[in-house]
């Protein structure tokens, strides 16, 4: 049985609005909230975070190459055509890196330990398949006005996996 | 004459905002790191008046960076940019003697102030 925790999604949301908002000018809502037994992005661009502390998985985030261009113009406002080619995947991958930092420090209330995030790793372009754990995922859709932005979620609580069978209202499983 | 300061990040957007920041106000870029272990040789040998240090990279972390910094120039002025904001992480590099730690996004006025601070 594999376990994993809706209390989970919310740090990801506030702080996807807050990077996004912040270093984009792009405002972001709150879409749909599904669970996916695997991880597959929906869209051209994907960039994986591994988490990993008190809590272990990867996070996904997925969005449209028109959507990521938009982003990285508004990121490097004032830079040429070129500089923004150039620094393209890295703009993504510190957008990714900054909401899933952001969203660790909301997730670790505690003062003993530290969750730790990996460097980003990105992909991007047509005919791509990303492979990755195959672990189910609580997946958050978030709307822009250019564009959505999923999120897929992968992460286990240790704690979790020990006490397996304990009550939780925010838990979700499959066996 | 213009301090120095090391910039530390394996993001180039990051460290291009840090540059976009500081060279404006005054400040001279003494050079540019990718990742820890980059960051120690390069400070050994430019002898910075400051390093900006992100965490998070590959090959050697900031905090490892920082300290092996700090063990050879107790009075390096470092300052950790990073987007993990966690408290213990915060405490770890007060421990180690950095002078001020600043949060992923941050706006160019708490930057250039985190680094004016440090210099003082």
């Amino acid at each position: 049985m594999i376990k994993i925790n809706a209390k989970h999604v919310n740090p990801f949301v506030e702080a996807a609005m807050r990077v996004v908002t912040q270093i984009a000018g792009i405002e972001v809502r709150r879409g749909h909230l599904s669970y996916k037994e695997k991880v597959e992005p929906s869209f051209g661009v994907s960039i994986i975070v591994g988490i990993y502390g008190f809590l272990t998985g990867q996070v996904v985030y997925s969005l449209d190459g028109k959507l990521a261009e938009r982003m990285v113009d508004k990121m490097l406002d004032g830079k040429s055509p070129q500089e923004k080619k150039i620094m393209f995947l890295d703009c993504l991958g510190e957008v990714a890196n900054m909401i899933t930092g952001n969203a660790a420090s909301l997730l670790n209330q505690r003062r003993d330990q530290i969750l730790n995030i990996t460097t980003p790793a990105i992909a991007a372009g047509t005919n791509l398949s990303v492979h990755l754990v195959p672990k189910p995922a609580l997946v958050l859709g978030l709307i822009t006005q250019y564009g959505p932005i999923e999120i897929s979620i992968a992460v286990e609580e240790k704690e979790t996996l020990q006490e397996m069978g304990m009550a939780d209202d925010g838990l979700l499983s499959e066996t | 004459m213009a301090k120095k300061v090391l910039v530390v990040d394996d993001a180039n957007f990051m460290r291009t905002i840090v540059k976009d920041t500081l060279l404006p106000n005054g400040f001279e870029i003494a050079g540019e790191a990718t990742n820890g272990m980059e960051a120690v040789t390069m400070y050994m040998k430019l002898k910075p008046d400051l390093v900006t240090m992100d965490i998070t990279m590959k090959v050697k972390d900031g905090l490892e960076a920082a300290r092996e910094i700090l063990a050879a120039d107790p009075n390096a002025r470092i300052v950790m940019v990073t987007a993990l904001g966690q408290e213990k992480m915060l405490l770890d590099s007060i421990a180690l003697g950095v002078r001020d730690f600043v949060v992923k996004p941050f706006t160019k006025e708490r930057i250039l102030s985190a680094v004016e601070k440090a210099l003082q």
